[in-house]
């Protein structure tokens, strides 16, 4: 979610072994990296940027437990309180029958509750304004950018070098 | 190291291993009843689940060849090995197939002609249960299956020495003999467990039986895959197969486990509340009388794996994948236990009673936790041992045969950069 407008100088490469090397050399000078964008998802990226492992399956996890719990308490209240009914001369309380319905509201929580979570942290959901650098990312670009507010022209320099170094098609800024 | 080197101190381990076994046997044998019940369940149990290993590691194998599978190509031997076995399988059967003619074991009730002819049940199902149905599909399945097996490995062998890693002429082969045997694999391993199994209880029977044994296979073979690697590994052999295989293999542990206990609930709860007496005898006997095996089994293997082996990092981790791995292995073989040993036990005590032996059929429904019977005991686990030893042998013997490399597999390079995160 951005909370400020920031602006960004990025650079666009034309295949994704340029981007790795390129990112590869960030980290080894200790530029720091603002975001990076792929049309697809490219292999060894993640322990290349450093990112952490993402915690989102845990959550998908507890979500999975709320419904498994959700179920069972549910339909237990319901045949045995609420409206007791006697299928095929079974007891009120039959486990066995309600295992399916457990495993299927445990599947609904985790997805349900794993999208919800990810549009949250993401700051993504209906009516969002779609935030692309470039119309190309979404084609065949592979895009670096540097978050140069604050930089100063020394900086800035820096960069662009570091741009050209590495081969990239286009450099341009952008306000997001 | 690409070549696998059959050490004398594996030799020595395994044959003791097999020592075990044959005193085991030999004990039970002298121990027994009249009907050597426990000892031609414990034999006819191991024969099965091993065999069956064998043929889910064909299965896979061949799967993975028709789908373009990568993934399993730098561990591929151990699969031909383990496939190798089905010859030792089938001597093995043979002695089951003498018995079903000739009656020196009471594996199966349908086999004896005065209860077919009393038991109007059995009557009904002679057209499949009979001693011509049984020998014919065992030798013909199991044939076909060696045939496969072997054919795939001598085809390994010339690819080995072909013109290198573009020839892809042993590849389309086997690609073409693997289309043919999953059809074959998949039907008749269906018919014949119905046959070699599921009429332990010729009385009673269930359409998803086939799948939940085969399941049951194939979670043991990826288990016992997944522990030859980290031993072969230890050993310094095969170090091109890296923790990104072990992890594919913990995710097929993982997956198979939970497909394995779809098939057993759907199969226990269809049943349950069909509520048809013929059909939850089968399961109410297991309840009452096998209660620490029944509910053992789904703790140790679906429960407890699937906790484990929920977390990615488990299945990348040496301990964790040893520890679920032997304990997956050894519940299979618990879960092959319970679907032999009560029926073979109720026909014994019924072929006891009509011998003479009055209080033979009595007594199942008052003993509990019968030693052999109800829990596995020490004489059992030995006989495990001793096939164990056998079937690692026969694995090693073939492992030894050529080098643990496909080194001219065409997708052998896409396998050594495998990357699974």
């Amino acid at each position: 979610m951005a909370l400020k407008n920031k602006e960004v100088l990025f650079g666009l490469f034309d295949d994704e072994t340029q981007l790795l090397s390129a990112v590869a050399d960030a980290r080894k000078t200790h530029m720091e990296i603002d975001d990076v964008y792929t049309p697809f998802p490219v292999h060894g990226l993640d322990p290349l940027l450093g990112l952490e492992e993402s915690r989102l399956h845990i959550a998908g996890f507890f979500f999975g437990l709320i419904g498994t719990m959700t179920a069972f308490f549910g339909i237990t209240w319901i045949f045995t309180k609420d409206w007791p009914t006697i299928f095929g001369g079974k007891p009120y309380f039959s486990f066995p029958a309600f295992v399916p319905i457990m495993f299927e509201l445990t599947v609904l929580f985790s997805a349900i509750g794993m999208v919800v979570t990810f549009y949250t942290v993401c700051g993504l959901g209906p009516g969002v304004k779609a935030m692309t650098l470039h119309d190309r990312i979404t084609d065949d670009k592979f895009c670096i950018s540097f978050d140069i507010t604050e930089a100063d022209e020394a900086t800035k320099s820096d960069v662009k070098a570091f741009f050209a170094k590495h081969g990239a098609s286009l450099v341009d800024t952008k306000m997001i | 190291m690409d070549q696998f080197i059959f050490r004398q101190r594996y030799k020595n381990i395994l044959f003791a291993f097999m020592a075990i076994g044959i005193i085991c046997m030999a004990w039970t044998w002298f121990s027994d009843d009249a009907l050597h019940t426990r000892f031609w369940s414990n034999f006819f149990h191991n024969t099965m689940y091993f065999t069956g290993i064998a043929f889910a590691a064909l299965l896979l194998m061949t799967m993975g060849i028709v789908t373009y599978g990568m993934w399993f190509v730098a561990f591929k031997r151990i699969w031909e090995a383990y496939s190798m076995f089905l010859i030792t399988g089938i001597i093995l059967m043979l002695v089951i197939i003498g018995g079903v003619w000739f009656h020196y074991h009471h594996i199966y009730h349908w086999t004896d002609a005065q209860d077919v002819a009393k038991d109007v049940v059995l009557n009904g199902k002679s057209g499949f249960l009979n001693p011509w149905w049984y020998t014919i599909g065992t030798i013909v399945t199991l044939g076909a299956w060696a045939y496969f097996a072997v054919k795939l490995r001598s085809l390994s062998r010339q690819q080995d020495n072909n013109g290198g890693i573009d020839d892809v002429t042993e590849y389309n082969q086997m690609k073409r003999l693997s289309a043919i045997f999953l059809p074959v694999g998949g039907f008749l391993s269906s018919v014949m467990i119905w046959q070699w199994i599921m009429s332990v209880d010729a009385h009673w029977y269930s359409t998803l039986f086939a799948w939940y044994a085969t399941a049951s296979w194939v979670v043991a073979c990826f288990a016992f895959t997944a522990l030859m690697i980290i031993f072969l590994k230890g050993q310094k052999f095969m170090d091109f197969v890296t923790v990104e295989h072990m992890h594919d293999v913990g995710k097929f542990v993982f997956a198979m486990t939970i497909f394995w206990a779809y098939l057993w609930f759907a199969q226990f709860m269809l049943i349950w509340y069909g509520n048809n007496g013929e059909e939850t005898i089968y399961f109410n006997r297991q309840m009452q009388e096998y209660p620490v095996m029944f509910w053992g089994n789904v703790i140790i293997n679906f429960v407890l794996p699937f906790l484990v082996l929920l977390s990615n990092y488990t299945k990348r981790k040496v301990g964790p994948m040893v520890f679920i791995c032997l304990l997956v292995f050894f519940g299979h073989w618990w879960d092959f236990f319970l679907m032999i040993k009560p029926g073979m036990l109720h026909t014994a005590h019924e072929e006891l009673a009509s011998m003479g032996d009055h209080g033979a059929h009595g007594a199942e429904h008052v003993s509990h936790f019968v030693e052999g019977f109800t829990i596995p005991g020490l004489l059992e686990l030995g006989t495990m041992l001793g096939f164990f030893g056998l079937f690692v042998y026969v694995t090693f013997v073939q492992l030894g045969k050529l080098s643990l490399r496909p080194k001219n597999d065409p997708l052998l390079p896409e396998s050594l950069h495998h990357h699974v995160q």
